[in-house]
């Protein structure tokens, strides 16, 4: 993204739109530095400048396309075909199965809310919890798989690292026996990174409440969750386990 | 993706997050006129906010317009305000037997509770665990109750404190504000009639703060 510098006023409406703070005054014209820019082109779309000064350019690398397709929730990823961030998680287990009653998902939600995150930071967490026993979802089913150099370490291809993403999710399942493991090790890899991350957790169940998994986050000294993402089960064929 | 999970803030339990998805090749067939079926349920219901991310929400299109523009790979998402609707929704849904996979996203206690009430049984749970990292860089509780209701982050932190000034100036409406900020997130899921509610309440605790020789 860039704005026509002939056509700002300087007005500074565009200065409290940009979630990345990518946009600054200079010599009074407003200006996008395109390293911080994450390419999500809400100021354009919502033709946030009374002039109509934000221009796309063109995503010349492959770095600026992977951050505008998952910064941009109206793009598809080509990996997957899936728009948004390219993913489904729980949302359609009614049917695939992915997470069964031996796994648990996990689905750390890089960079939000708000705040945006570097590759470097996504690799930390990914090598983190790769560590930890995660196994990561397949480049058919989760963009970030595809930028690994391998997929059991969570390495991201070196010319990825200085990316920024408004969001990116690291997603993939561990076995409920390894899951206290995998959830230390988020935890303490949350404290390395210089951004936030939102937790998901997944679980196939067919009854109201996941006791274990509950057990589990109180002895890592974490609230039960008061919010969830419930798939009803209304899909059909329907996965039984 | 998990753009409907993680909300925050005051007033969760008059906003819950319904999406219609379908896996390629399992349950697509039909998929246009199943979807159809799909949204009469959901506005009888009395969705509040709809729309399909690849042609806008109903804030800002026609339903008949959205409804032109599905596709075999649509994905329609919306927001309701009450339990009631919830539960009405899902019932329908259960009913009609359609085959697509039905989301609820929101307080754990009521959804489940709806689940119950309407019959269908959870078959998998997403379960939010909450923020990790520097929270420190967070925006203030009073925004991120708003912003986090387009879980894509479509709607800026800038613009809603933005708007929650002008509101408390008297200079706009907390439902024309909510409408505006709505408009924002592309897929249909921002509840812009909890964030009047947030946008009004904040405005009136500033106001008396303010009367307290408090928040400037």
């Amino acid at each position: 993204m860039k704005i026509d510098a002939e056509k700002c006023v300087g007005c500074e409406i565009c200065l409290d739109c940009c979630n990345v703070g990518a946009i600054s005054m200079q010599n009074e014209k407003a200006v996008i530095d395109r390293d911080v820019c994450v390419e999500c082109w809400l100021c354009y779309r919502n033709h946030i400048c009374p002039n109509d000064c934000f221009e796309p350019t063109p995503l010349e690398t492959p770095g600026d396309i992977f951050k505008h397709v998952l910064s941009d929730p109206t793009e598809t990823s080509a990996g997957t075909g899936i728009p948004g961030r390219g993913t489904e998680e729980a949302k359609t287990n009614d049917v695939t199965g992915r997470f069964d009653k031996d796994s648990y998902g996990i689905c750390i939600d890089m960079g939000r809310p708000g705040i945006g995150a570097y590759m470097r930071d996504v690799e930390k967490v990914a090598m983190a919890v790769a560590a930890a026993g995660v196994r990561f979802a397949s480049p058919k089913e989760t963009p970030l798989s595809g930028l690994m150099t391998d997929v059991r370490t969570g390495k991201i291809r070196d010319e990825y690292l200085d990316v920024h993403v408004l969001s990116v999710i690291v997603e993939g399942t561990c076995t409920r026996s390894g899951f206290a493991e995998a959830l230390q090790a988020i935890l303490r890899v949350a404290k390395e990174i210089d951004t936030v991350f939102s937790l998901g957790i997944v679980s196939f169940q067919r009854d109201d409440q996941d006791e274990p998994l509950f057990r589990l986050l109180a002895e890592n000294g974490l609230s039960l969750p008061t919010r969830g993402k419930v798939n009803v089960g209304l899909g059909r064929p329907l996965y039984t386990g | 993706m998990t753009h409907s999970l993680h909300r925050c803030g005051k007033h969760q339990e008059k906003d819950y997050v319904w999406l219609l998805y379908h896996v390629k090749g399992v349950n697509d067939q039909n998929l246009k006129q199943r979807y159809q079926k799909s949204l009469e349920i959901a506005e009888a219901a009395g969705a509040v906010n709809w729309g399909d991310v690849k042609s806008g929400p109903v804030v800002t299109l026609s339903p008949e317009e959205i409804r032109t523009r599905l596709t075999d790979k649509s994905r329609l998402r919306g927001a309701f305000s009450s339990l009631t609707q919830v539960t009405k929704f899902l019932k329908d849904m259960k009913a009609e037997d359609l085959g697509v996979c039905v989301i609820i996203a929101g307080p754990l206690k009521e959804v489940l509770h709806s689940c119950r009430e309407s019959g269908v049984e959870p078959h998998t749970i997403n379960y939010s665990l909450g923020v990790f990292g520097k929270t420190e860089l967070l925006a203030d509780d009073s925004t991120l109750a708003i912003t986090t209701m387009c879980g894509h982050h479509m709607v800026p932190d800038g613009i809603v404190e933005k708007y929650y000034r002008k509101v408390q100036k008297g200079k706009i409406k907390p439902e024309k504000a909510a409408h505006k900020l709505a408009v924002m997130c592309p897929c249909g899921i921002f509840n812009q009639e909890r964030a009047a509610i947030l946008l009004k309440e904040f405005a009136e605790t500033a106001d008396s703060e303010q009367k307290q020789g408090g928040r400037k």
